[in-house]
């Protein structure tokens, strides 16, 4: 204790001055600890769903779908068009022609009607980071997973598309995000099956959400300069919408708790102005003895700064714990909560919290230590 | 100047020249002080006696630097403290001036020790030594870790007493230093501070108790905020 004394003078104090107002303290402190755990499991969970949302857009944000322009009255794009989508997306991404109608698919004496897909790189569309799906399709057929499920097919299995058969050599897996494409209820087939010889669609799969932009731009201008040849559809604006609303969200969310901090700052101004004026003579013995002002200050201060340590450490502990319950309770991702960024949430909050405190224990310190001793020992 | 008032004017701990202190309030002012002249030597002890409302505490206030007069100066060991800053004021009182509260005012969170070292606080070093070795010339030798409210009212008058020896003081003031104490515990702290001016400490002691004037070398009697003599 006494090394401790010597070398925190001001924290010894002020740890003897808190604990024999227990109940007190704890409520002051208890504020604390709601505001923060507000911060925290508010600003946590918005986060962890705009990281959730936009891992299940992410996808799509970056894919741009060219396909021939209505006015055109073609039905397919011409080889020049593909070339100069292929040189828009240059170092952008991946270009995937494909051709796209329906068809009566049967197998096992099953029947059922399906998107087919014409391509040759049905990995780049359907199957990313999934290594079950090739990378380049030359013969058979590649099952989405509900037309599996319906026909009972396997790997290996033979279907009949529109009455040619076709061995399975993939299935894809369910699709998680959300896509413009159908991949679960469809039938992916070598492009060279098709009779047709130009592609009903380019899908570009972009590097990057700004690639994508930049290769929309680029294929109108290369494209549609004199008459509109494409029609160039893009996700971006969507997805741009839904981060803003999460963003939106996630402020209006933290607003909330950060009323219930401003709560908190005032209780803990209460507080330390009841303590204070209970205290004034002891206050006025330690000016009287020699004790200077900003050293009585630094008491008090540290006194409220405490409530906020101990209300902030408990609360950013109780909040990030409930947030981690939660989500392993709830289809909320456990990897969007315990991402390294959001370690930022639980620290500000805390943070924030012993600010508060501290806010809110200025004025009253002050008052108290500026006092003029003789008034302080008279009261 | 003769020798003698040389020799005096050395050993001058603390003297009040033409010190008024004029309160304003509501009704008017009151005037606590009127052109009091007041020293006090070293090995000295003086007792400050007068009715309720004299002004004795207002003028232990002004010796011990926690208040200012409205006029008249103020001389800490030969140095007028009229131009110090609260900072230079608050150390002159942590290193030259030693309070006796009348109501002890010790802090209740702290034990005896750290009430006696209490002033030293915020300096480098550790004080604990000499305040256990203050507690038991005043008596206290087994009350060391004892917290206020474990002691009896002269006991708590005693660590009192010690916290304004720690800093070892050219001045002790004393505002009824026996005031809330019986007349056996009353005679205990008085030979203290006798043995303390002895060492060379000047005394001031407010009193309303004739028993402290039997200790005193002189007194001083206050009338309306006007000295009249013994
Ligand atoms: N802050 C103040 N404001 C106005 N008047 C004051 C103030 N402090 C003291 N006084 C007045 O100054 C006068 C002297 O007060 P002081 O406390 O010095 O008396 P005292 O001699 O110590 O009395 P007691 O023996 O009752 O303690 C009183 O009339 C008192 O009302
Ligand atoms: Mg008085």
């Amino acid at each position: 204790m006494r090394s401790t004394d010597e070398r925190f003078p001001a924290l010894t104090l002020a740890v003897r001055n808190l604990s024999r107002q227990r109940v007190r303290a704890g409520l002051a402190a208890l504020g604390i600890v709601i505001g923060v755990f507000a911060v925290v499991t508010l600003g946590l969970l918005g986060n962890a769903l705009s990281l959730a949302a936009t891992e299940e857009l992410g996808g799509l944000g970056n894919q741009v779908i060219v396909s021939p322009a209505e006015e055109s009255g073609a039905e397919t794009l011409e080889t020049r068009d593909l070339a100069a989508i292929q040189r828009s997306a240059d170092g952008r991404g991946t270009v995937v022609p494909l051709k796209v109608t329906g068809g009566t698919v049967t197998a096992n004496g099953g029947r059922t009607v399906a998107q087919v897909y014409g391509t040759d790189r049905p990995q780049a569309l359907f199957g990313e980071g999934d290594g079950s799906v090739p990378a380049y399709h030359r013969q058979g057929a590649i099952v989405g997973a509900e037309v599996a499920a319906e026909l009972s097919l396997r790997r290996g299995s033979t279907v009949r598309v529109e009455g040619n058969e076709y061995r399975v050599v993939a299935l894809l897996p369910e699709i998680e995000s959300i896509s413009p494409l159908q991949p679960d209820s469809a039938v992916v087939l070598p492009s060279e099956e098709f009779a047709a010889p130009g592609f009903s669609q380019v899908v570009v799969r972009a590097d990057s959400a700004a690639d994508a932009r930049a290769v929309a731009d680029e294929v109108e201008s290369r494209l549609n300069g004199r008459q509109q040849r494409v029609s160039v559809f893009s996700l971006r604006s969507v997805v741009d919408q839904i981060s803003e609303f999460f963003g939106l969200l996630n402020g209006f969310l933290l607003a909330i708790a950060g009323v219930s901090l401003v709560v908190a700052c005032v209780s803990i101004f209460n507080v330390m102005l009841m303590t204070v004026s209970e205290r004034r003579g002891e206050i006025g013995v330690l000016r009287a003895v020699g004790i200077h002002r900003s050293q009585v200050l630094r008491v008090l201060l540290v006194e409220a700064s405490l409530l906020g340590v101990v209300g902030g450490a408990v609360g950013a502990l109780l909040g990030t714990a409930a947030v981690v319950v939660t989500a392993t309770q709830t289809d909320l991702p456990l990897w969007a909560v315990l991402q390294p960024g959001n370690v930022v949430v639980p620290l500000g909050a805390f943070a924030f919290g012993v600010l508060v405190a501290l806010v809110g224990g200025l004025y009253p310190a002050y008052r108290a230590a500026w006092e003029p001793p003789v008034e302080a020992l008279r009261g | 100047m003769t020798p003698n008032q040389k020799r005096e004017a050395e050993s001058t701990q603390l003297r009040l020249e033409g010190v008024t202190k004029r309160y304003e309030s509501g009704g008017g002012s009151v005037t606590a002080l009127e052109d009091v002249d007041f020293a006090v030597q070293r090995g000295e002890v003086v007792a400050v006696v007068g009715p309720s409302g004299s002004g004795k505490s207002t003028m232990l206030n002004v010796l011990g630097l926690l208040d200012e007069p409205t006029s008249g100066s103020v001389e800490l060991r030969g140095r007028p403290v009229a131009g110090l800053s609260p900072s230079e004021r608050t150390d002159a009182r942590r290193e030259s001036i030693g309070f006796v509260f009348q109501d002890f005012h010790l802090l209740p969170t702290l034990t005896a020790v750290e009430n006696v070292r209490l002033p030293t606080a915020f300096l480098p070093g550790d004080a604990t030594g000499r305040a256990r070795d203050l507690l038991e010339r005043v008596g206290l030798g087994d009350r060391l870790s004892h917290t206020p409210d474990e002691l009896s009212g002269g006991q708590k008058q005693r660590v009192a007493l010690a916290r304004a020896l720690v800093n070892e003081p050219a001045v002790l003031l004393a505002d009824e230093p026996t005031g809330n104490l019986d007349r056996g515990t009353g005679t205990r702290i008085l030979d203290e501070i006798r043995g303390i001016s002895d060492g060379g400490v000047g005394v001031v002691a407010v009193t309303h108790d004739d028993l402290v004037t039997e200790y005193t070398d002189r007194t001083v009697r206050l009338v309306d905020g006007v000295v009249g003599g013994a």
